[in-house]
C-alpha cells in the first residue's frame, strides 16, 4: 500500500540540477556560442592582421621598386643613389622607422654591410643573415630595428652587368608597431561587439528554454489537478510533441479506472452469489432446530457471512487505492444516506439532524468510499440512539472533519480501541457483522485519514472521520 | 394481510412462503420481474418483499414502474446487494425498507409488521380498540387484559380491520387481503368469520355498514 499523498507531500518546486532540462538546454548552448563567438573572434582577427600585413608589405616592396629603379653605378663600378630623388621624407629624418640599406656580397660570400643607406638609419645598420637569394628576388624578414623598433625588412637580390662577380642586396625596412597596434585596436572593438552578440544570444537561449519548456509547467500542473482530485484525466491541449505522451498517459488512467470497476463488480458478483445460498442454509438451520446439525450450520453460516463482508470491504479498498481525480460533495451522498435511514430505522422514531452544513466541502476520494465510511457511522449512531443522531461536517483547510454523534449509550473509553478492530461487536443482540467500524477505520487509513470515538454532548458515542479534503 | 413475495432462488421463496404462511399472511409467489410486476399492477397487496437480482426485469425496474404508476404499496428490498450506494439506490426508487442476505427470519417477519403497521398510521406495535388489544408482535389478542382465543382466519379479520380503526372495510377487500390470488375465494365466508368475531367480542365492536361492509368502532 502506498503512502498516503496527502498536504505533506513535497510541493513541487523549479528545475533542478543534475536532472534539469533547463540546465541541460542552457548548457549546451551556451558553451557552443561561447566556442563559436571565440573561433570567430580569433579567426576574424587573424584574418585583419593578415590583411594590414600584407598592405604593409605591399607599401615596402614599392618603396623597394622606387629604391631599385634609381640604383645606378659610377664609372668605378661604385653604386649610387640620390636621396634627393626619394620621395618618402621619413626617409632623411634620423630614426623614422623607415629605412633603406644596400649590401655587397663578393663572391667569396664576403658581406659588406651598409654599403649605402639612408639619412633615417643615422650610424645605424640593418644586420640580416646571410640569404643565397636568386637574382631578383624577394624576401621579407621580421628584426630588430636600431630604437628597439619590430622592423619588416624586404630585400631583393640584384646582379648588375658592370660587376658580374659582386652580388648586391637592396633592403627596405619600416617599424610595424603602429599598423599592429590598430589591428589591436580593431581586435578589442571586435571582442567588444562579439561579446554583447554573445549576451543577446545568451538571452534569447534563455527565452526559447523557458518557451519551450512552458508545457511541461503545464502538464505538471494538469497532473497536479489530477492528483488534487479536480480532474479525472489530465486537461488542455498541448504541442504535438508532447500530446501523444499525454493521450497514452490518459489512456493509462481510463485503463486504471475500468480495471478497478471490474475488480468491484467482479468482488460484488462474487459475494453476491454466495449469500442467496448462505441465507437458504441459515434459514434452513432456523426451522430445524431439533436437528444436531442446525447450530453447527447456523454459525458456520455467521462465520463465512463475516468473511464475506470483510473481504468484500477489502475487495473495494484494494480497488480504490490511490485512483486519482475524485472529487465527492458531501451534502448530496449526506443527504441520500439519511433518506435511507429515515427508511430503516423508521419505527423508532428517531430525530436525524445535521448541523451547520459545509455547503461546499467534498472528498478528495470516491463516493462509494465515502458512503460505506458515512453508511456504517450513521447505521451504528442510529442503532444505538435513544432518540437522536446529528451529523456535522467541517472543513478546515485540506481535511474535512465529519462527526456523527448520538445519545445511546456510548462506548466506554477502554473499550473503544477494541470496536474498531474486525470483528468486534459489543452488543451480541443486535444484528450486524460487527465489522462496521474496522471497515471505517480501514477505508480512512487508505485516503490518510482518521477514525477518532469520544463521548458526545448528547451522551452517547461521537465518531468523527477525517479525511482529505477536494479543493 | 396479504404479501407479495418476490424471489427468483426456488428453496429461499420457499422458506420465506414457509414462514410468511406461518406468520399468518397470505402470500402470492414472483419468480421474476414480469410477474412480479403484473401481479403488484393488478391485486391488492399489504407488502411486498421484493429480491432485486430478478429475471427478465431487475427488482429496481419493477419498484420504479410500481411507483410511476401511482402504485404506494408498502414494499422491502431483500437482496445481496449490501453497498451503502445501493441502499441509498433502492430507497430513492421508492422501497420503504431495505434488508440484505443472509438475514434473520425474525429479522424480516419484525420489519414486515412494522412496514405495514406504519403503512396504516399505526406507531405502536400493540393496536388498541377500546378494551381490546393486538400485539402485532405475538399474535395475541385481549380483551381487558384477558387473552382471547382465536382461530387463523378469525385474526386475519380481525388483524386487517385492527389496522384501519374506524374505517369502512368492503367484504371484496377483507377477502383480497385475507386470501392469496390463487385461493378459492367466497365472501360468504368473511361473513361466518365475522359473525363468530362478535361472539367471542363485544358484539357492537364489528358494525356492519350497510351496502359497504364493516367498520371497528371503539365503544
Amino acid at each position: 500500500m502506498n503512502a498516503p499523498q496527502g498536504a505533506d507531500a513535497p510541493a513541487p518546486t523549479g528545475w533542478r540540477w543534475p536532472g534539469s532540462l533547463r540546465l541541460r538546454l542552457l548548457g549546451a548552448t551556451l558553451v557552443t556560442l561561447a566556442l563559436a563567438l571565440t573561433g570567430a573572434h580569433g579567426w576574424l582577427s587573424g584574418l585583419f592582421r593578415d590583411h594590414v600585413l600584407r598592405q604593409f608589405d605591399a607599401a615596402l616592396v614599392l618603396q623597394l621598386d622606387q629604391l631599385t629603379a634609381r640604383l645606378e653605378f659610377d664609372a668605378q663600378g661604385q653604386p649610387l643613389i640620390d636621396p634627393r630623388r626619394l620621395s618618402d621624407p621619413r626617409l632623411d629624418k634620423p630614426y623614422s622607422g623607415l629605412y633603406w640599406q644596400l649590401d655587397q656580397v663578393s663572391p667569396d660570400g664576403q658581406t659588406r654591410r651598409g654599403v649605402l643607406r639612408s639619412r633615417s638609419l643615422w650610424d645605424a645598420q640593418l644586420a640580416l643573415d646571410p640569404d643565397p637569394l636568386a637574382d631578383g628576388g624577394l624576401h621579407t624578414h621580421d628584426s630588430t630595428g636600431p630604437q628597439g623598433d619590430a622592423l619588416r625588412i624586404v630585400e631583393r637580390s640584384l646582379q648588375v652587368p658592370e660587376q658580374p662577380q659582386a652580388r648586391w642586396r637592396l633592403m627596405v625596412a619600416a617599424d610595424t608597431r603602429a599598423a599592429l597596434a590598430a589591428a589591436d585596436d580593431f581586435n578589442g572593438v571586435l571582442a567588444a561587439s562579439l561579446a554583447g552578440l554573445g549576451l543577446l544570444l545568451a538571452l534569447a537561449a534563455l527565452a526559447q528554454v523557458a518557451v519551450g519548456l512552458s508545457p511541461l509547467k503545464g502538464m505538471q500542473r494538469a497532473l497536479l489537478q489530477v492528483r488534487e482530485g479536480r480532474t479525472a484525466r489530465l486537461q488542455g491541449r498541448f504541442p504535438t510533441e508532447v500530446q501523444p505522451l499525454i493521450d497514452d498517459f490518459n489512456g493509462v488512467l481510463d485503463r486504471h479506472a475500468e480495471v478497478v470497476a471490474r475488480a468491484r463488480t467482479q468482488a460484488g458478483n462474487l459475494a453476491h452469489a454466495l449469500k442467496t445460498p448462505l441465507a437458504v442454509l441459515g434459514n434452513a438451520a432456523a426451522q430445524a432446530p431439533q436437528s444436531g446439525l442446525a447450530p453447527l450450520v447456523a454459525e458456520q453460516v455467521q462465520v463465512a457471512q463475516r468473511h464475506i463482508h470483510w473481504h468484500l470491504a477489502r475487495a473495494r479498498v484494494a480497488a480504490s487505492q490511490g485512483l486519482p481525480g475524485q472529487r465527492t460533495p458531501l451534502a448530496p451522498l449526506l443527504a441520500g444516506l439519511l433518506r435511507v435511514m429515515d427508511k430503516l430505522h423508521a419505527g423508532r422514531g428517531l430525530d436525524l439532524s445535521t448541523g451547520e452544513p459545509a455547503a461546499d466541502a467534498a472528498f478528495a476520494g470516491e463516493e462509494q468510499d465515502l458512503q460505506e465510511m458515512l453508511g456504517n457511522l450513521l447505521d451504528n449512531a442510529c442503532r444505538s440512539a435513544r432518540g437522536a443522531v446529528r451529523v456535522s461536517a467541517r472543513q478546515e483547510g485540506r481535511q474535512l472533519h465529519i462527526t456523527v454523534d448520538d445519545d445511546g449509550p456510548g462506548i466506554a473509553p477502554e473499550q473503544r480501541a477494541a470496536v474498531l478492530q474486525r470483528g468486534v461487536r459489543l452488543d451480541e443482540s443486535t444484528p450486524g457483522s460487527g465489522l462496521g467500524l474496522a471497515i471505517v477505520v480501514e477505508l480512512a487509513q487508505l485516503y490518510g485519514g482518521a477514525l477518532t470515538l469520544d463521548t458526545s454532548d448528547l451522551g452517547g458515542l461521537s465518531a468523527r472521520l477525517s479525511l482529505p479534503a477536494a479543493a | 394481510m396479504r404479501i407479495l413475495l418476490v424471489e427468483d432462488e426456488p428453496t429461499l421463496r420457499a422458506q420465506l412462503r414457509t414462514a410468511l404462511a406461518e406468520a399468518g399472511y397470505a402470500v402470492d409467489e414472483a419468480d421474476n420481474g414480469r410477474d412480479a410486476h403484473f401481479l403488484g399492477d393488478t391485486e391488492a397487496f399489504d407488502a411486498v418483499v421484493l429480491d432485486l437480482g430478478l429475471p427478465v426485469l431487475d427488482g429496481l425496474s419493477v419498484l420504479k414502474r410500481w411507483r410511476d404508476a401511482g402504485r404506494a404499496l408498502p414494499v422491502l428490498i431483500l437482496t445481496a446487494r449490501d453497498n451503502w450506494s445501493e441502499k441509498v439506490a433502492g430507497i430513492d426508487a421508492g422501497a420503504d425498507d431495505y434488508l440484505t442476505k443472509p438475514f434473520h427470519m425474525e429479522e424480516l417477519l419484525a420489519r414486515l409488521r412494522g412496514l405495514i403497521r406504519r403503512a396504516n398510521g399505526q406507531a405502536s406495535p400493540v393496536l388498541q380498540c377500546g378494551e381490546l388489544a393486538l400485539d402485532t408482535r405475538s399474535g395475541r389478542v385481549t380483551l381487558a387484559g384477558q387473552p382471547v382465543t382465536l382461530t387463523s382466519h378469525e385474526f386475519k379479520v380481525l388483524d386487517y380491520l385492527m389496522h384501519r380503526p374506524g374505517a369502512v372495510v368492503s367484504r371484496t377487500e377483507l377477502t383480497e387481503h385475507i386470501y392469496a390470488q390463487d385461493f378459492d375465494r367466497d365472501s360468504n365466508t368473511i361473513e361466518v368469520f365475522v359473525g363468530r368475531l362478535r361472539k367471542k367480542l363485544p358484539a357492537e365492536l364489528i358494525e356492519t355498514v350497510r351496502g359497504l361492509g364493516y367498520r371497528l368502532v371503539a365503544p
